[in-house]
């Protein structure tokens, strides 16, 4: 491997490492954040329980999918004949924001060797890609640190899911304790820390904007990637000088 | 209840689908060069990208859970501490849950 290739230009980023600290800092930053993903797990346990899925499949499937969202909506399908190409286009239109992440990830991430780089993508997630984006950005150059946040959720999603799925009717709705609106508060304040960038600032606007008016016309999920994209292409455009 | 091989094929494919959109992005970008607006696009989607989600779960769920993140928001805003932000609007939610349950 090359360190200081003399064809990269100053745009792209140096190279990155991948180190056991780097993946303990990263467990230990998004801990108190991945402990919330432990009731929803259960939450998914108890509801994939319901539908009929064996204790083997619901903690394989959150063990391979780790996908929130995606598994909740794959319960839908649980029912013969499976509709398969829905549920492909469901999990797709779910999951399409990790498309953007990744790329987003990528200047600092594909510096990586091919294996490292998939295995750690393989545990992105919306948390960790929070966290780790923003570390990079102000100079983090340990990918261990988004490896180890995903580790961290992963373990919390399958954890859960393996106690919703033994004993999860003991447990109540999450909602009691306010769980569920964790993520999501989670997801503000980096919104609201980013807003220091005065070149975030309009990009962050009107990708909200799109977001909720493209929700009467656009299925889930895809409104999200058309305020992505809309976003970015504003700050390639109306750049702040 | 679908057939045990249409059950382990659902979770293949939800397993299959969320790891490509996961290795997609970076794929993707692996083919093009990361020039000036190129990174500018990447910068100002990072971003877009959360405001979106939040502004799309905002719309989508109550009054409880918008004004939960607005005190987030807020706290955040005055006091730039993440966990307290998070606490305020976790306690918030569930009193309004209690609330209305009482």
């Amino acid at each position: 491997m090359v360190r200081n290739s003399p064809s990269s230009n100053e745009i792209s980023s140096e190279k990155l490492t991948l180190t056991l600290g780097g993946i303990w800092r990263g467990m230990r930053g998004l801990f108190p954040i991945a402990l919330f993903s432990f009731p929803f797990g259960i939450a998914f346990g108890v509801a994939a329980a319901e539908h009929g899925m064996t204790i083997g499949q619901t903690i394989s499937m959150s063990g391979l999918a780790f996908s929130g969202a995606a598994q909740f909506a794959s319960l839908d399908f649980w029912r013969d004949p499976v509709a398969f190409t829905s549920l492909i286009l469901v999990v797709l239109a779910i999951n399409a924001r990790h498309i953007i992440m990744g790329a987003a990830l990528s200047p600092w991430v594909n510096t990586l060797p091919v294996t490292k780089r998939m295995f750690v993508l393989g545990f992105l997630s919306d948390a960790n890609f929070a966290m780790s984006q923003q570390a990079f950005k102000a100079g983090e150059r340990d990918v261990g640190l988004l490896l180890g946040g995903g580790f961290i959720l992963w373990i919390n999603w399958v954890s859960g899911t393996i106690f919703g799925a033994f004993a999860g009717a003991l447990i109540g709705d999450p909602a009691d304790f306010g769980l569920d609106v964790v993520i999501i508060c989670f997801f503000a304040t980096i919104v609201v820390g980013q807003m220091r960038d005065k070149a975030a600032i309009a990009p962050a606007l009107i990708a909200a904007v799109v977001a909720v008016v493209a929700l009467g016309w656009l299925p889930t999920g895809w409104n999200v990637i058309l305020a992505a994209v809309t976003g970015g292409l504003f700050g390639v455009f109306f750049h702040a000088k | 209840m679908p057939s045990d091989l249409s059950a382990w094929l659902i979770i293949l494919l939800v397993a299959g689908v969320s790891l490509s959109s996961r290795l997609a992005g970076s794929m993707l970008m692996s083919h093009i060069v990361i020039s000036a607006p190129v990174r500018r696009f990447l910068d100002a989607s990072s971003i877009s990208v959360i405001a979106a989600l939040v502004a799309s779960i905002t719309a989508q769920g109550g009054l409880r859970e918008a004004l939960a993140i607005a005190l987030t928001a807020l706290i955040m805003f005055r006091s730039k501490t993440a966990v307290w932000s998070i606490v305020g609007g976790m306690i918030f939610a569930a009193a309004w849950t209690a609330a209305a349950r009482a």
